[in-house]
């Protein structure tokens, strides 16, 4: 309450005496958990403690117990989500003392039995299935103050409960971080299930998924337009390495380029009205931009090497790519403005796979002893960072839209499955189940 | 009633000479289709046209044997040419050429095939072969598509050394989509670095 307040006088801003300013900013570094209200979490800290969350069956108030399912899988959703963060620990439901605690109420809540448990985080919840709607709603406690941090309210249709306990997470995170949660965005990616690769969408998490693709022959390198509605992708179906874009709402799809030879590695610019990729027609690999008619624009590279893996900077003026012209594969950086080019990656021989993220690093992957591993650097080369190690090969990085996860994928397990992880190489776990390997992941805001 | 008997009488001879007369025309109808002898003789002489007609027929049918026989050998020699053109084919197809990993050079033993293969496609002018350049899976598909495609520009260069046309050259790179061997060691990647090649007429 007392933050909230101080809050508001905050907010007033511009009428509001230095002096005061001054003191606020002191007592905020006295109290940097509590101070402008509701930053629980600073995400951008070099270190991050994760934070003990108890979350609590949800209680079911349908008039008939319906979907009483739901009591656990509600919550469950949640929980996954909070977890996949890499900022709390959700508790392990047996630790609770009371098992059903049937109090909702900040009034009723014993904050001192989740307390003594080590719960920092109280998040209860329950529902009211309505015909074929359900209405719920979550409320999330401070469990040391003993007070409500938030209290929200959704309803949507049964069928796509995850889709709702995904916004309610998105709603913890953004309470308790300042910052908007992933847990609504979705992922393209090649999965060979069939016996084919094809191209396949899947919520964030690994669920809901959809095949995008029915060609029966090689689909390759789906990407994600920056504003959603498209993905391009590399496929055989027509005899070559063609470049396709599927509109993701209809599913038409149009060819961009079918040159002869290489069409391949479409990247999108940030303002998703071009991309680069790597073509090949006059027999040797370069990397160009081309517009959503398939419309040269620009030669970016002109080398005797291969060059290709274009990856665009945020602000679109620069492009990272991966070129063997110093005799094995290297990541370079081309500026569009100036044409000036220069060589990233020293150690190793084999380096490739440039993403660059919206937080303005560069993840890579590079080969050391026989295996792949997932690298991090700032676009000068600088702040080298291993993600991954002893565990099989990891290849395939891509951002998250916030720059804040890389999904990538891994043989660690036998075959290629998606794993998520934080950008510093944190809370790798596995994201799909299914049948074949999973690889090339792209992420859709 | 002598009157009436004389009626009668009649009557009787008029049926029984009625009934003469019938059966006598019967006999007459009958001796009618009775000659036989002189097409015993008729049928003698067809009988020796009918010999005569299959002996020709029989020497044409040898002849017409004959001439089957001569197809069949024809046929067989052009099977058997047939058969050494497809093991030729087949042999062309099956034999790849392998490289090193992250190279797309030609080694010596690769040039020696690729001579072999460069004078079966001069003696065969109506073929043309498709060249499938093809990686191990370590590395990235995007640059194994495009090491794939250097490894079969490489082979299509050397072809064109040996004065094989351009337009009878296609390439295509599959990368690491396309491994001859599904497994993940050292042997199993030396066999999917390589170039394939395919004929079409």
């Amino acid at each position: 309450m007392r933050s909230t307040l101080k809050f508001s006088f905050f907010a007033k801003g511009a009428a509001f005496p230095l002096c005061w300013l001054g003191i606020l900013i002191f007592v905020s570094l006295l109290f940097p958990m509590y101070c402008f209200g509701r930053i629980y979490i600073d995400i951008n800290a070099p270190a991050i403690r994760k934070f003990n969350i108890a979350i609590t069956d949800f209680k079911n108030l349908s008039r008939n117990n319906e979907h009483q399912e739901l009591v656990k899988d509600m919550p469950g959703v949640i929980s996954n989500d909070l977890d996949c963060s890499g900022y709390f620990t959700p508790m392990d439901k047996e630790a609770f003392l009371e098992d059903s605690d049937p109090a909702s109420t900040l009034e009723d809540i014993r904050f001192k039995d989740w307390s003594v448990i080590g719960a920092e985080l109280l998040l209860k919840g329950n529902y009211t299935c309505i015909g074929r709607n359900v209405e719920v709603e979550i409320r999330l406690f401070d469990v040391f103050w003993g007070r409500q941090i938030l209290g929200k309210r959704v309803l949507g249709d049964i069928s796509s409960y995850r889709h709702l306990m995904h916004r309610l997470s998105n709603d913890v995170i953004q309470t308790l971080t300042g910052q908007a949660g992933i847990f609504l965005t979705k992922l393209v990616f090649v999965g060979n299930a069939s016996g084919h690769k094809e191209v396949y969408v899947c919520d964030y998490d690994g669920h809901n998924v959809r095949q995008k693709t029915s060609d029966k022959s090689i689909a390759l390198l789906p990407r994600w337009s920056p504003q959603g509605k498209k993905i391009m992708y590399n496929s055989y179906k027509d005899g070559g390495t063609l470049l396709y874009m599927q509109d993701v709402s209809s599913g038409v799809v149009k060819q961009i380029s079918g040159r002869s030879g290489l069409n391949i590695g479409a990247c999108w610019s940030p303002d998703g009205k071009r991309v680069a990729l790597t073509l090949s027609r006059k027999g040797n690999p370069d990397i160009f931009i081309i517009d959503l008619n398939g419309k040269i624009i620009k030669q970016v590279t002109d080398h005797w090497g291969i060059d290709v893996s274009p990856a665009f900077s945020p602000d679109g003026n620069k492009i990272a790519f991966v070129s063997n012209r110093s005799g094995s594969p290297q990541i370079y950086l081309v500026d569009l403005i100036s044409g000036t080019e220069e060589r990233l990656t020293f150690e190793g021989s084999y380096n490739t796979s440039p993403a660059w993220s919206s937080l303005n690093r560069i993840a890579f992957v590079s080969q050391d002893a026989g295996h792949f591993d997932i690298y991090t650097m700032d676009p000068n080369g600088g702040r080298l960072r291993r993600l991954t190690e002893d565990g099989g090969n990891n290849e395939d990085p891509c951002w998250s839209p916030d720059g804040r996860y890389i999904m990538f994928s891994s043989d660690r397990k036998g075959r290629y499955h998606l794993y998520l992880m934080n950008a510093n190489g944190l809370n790798q776990r596995r994201i799909t189940f299914l049948k074949g390997d999973q690889t090339a992941p792209s992420w859709a805001p | 009633m002598g009157k009436r008997m004389m009626t009668g009488v009649i009557v009787l001879a008029f049926i029984c000479s009625s009934f003469l007369l019938m059966t006598s025309c019967a006999k007459k109808q009958i001796q009618v289709s009775e000659p036989v002898q002189p097409a015993t003789q008729e049928m003698k002489a067809e009988e020796d046209k009918a010999k005569a007609a299959e002996e020709a027929k029989s020497t044409a049918e040898q002849e017409a044997k004959a001439r089957a026989e001569a197809e069949r050998q024809a046929r067989l020699r052009e099977l058997k040419m047939a058969q050494k053109l497809a093991d030729e084919i087949r042999n062309f197809e099956a034999e790849n050429i392998y490289f090193a990993f992250d190279r797309s050079d030609l080694t010596d033993e690769s040039k020696s095939v690729l001579r072999e293969k460069g004078n079966w496609l001069r003696a065969n002018g109506d073929y043309s072969v498709n060249i499938s350049g093809n990686c191990d899976e370590r590395g990235t598909a995007e640059y194994n598509l495009a090491l794939g495609e250097r490894r079969a520009h490489a082979a299509k260069k050397f072809l064109m050394g040996l004065g094989i046309s351009e337009n009878r050259l296609a390439t295509i790179s599959y990368g690491e989509e396309k491994p001859v061997d599904p497994g993940h060691n050292d042997e199993a990647w030396a066999k999917n670095r390589n170039d394939q090649f395919t004929l079409t007429k």
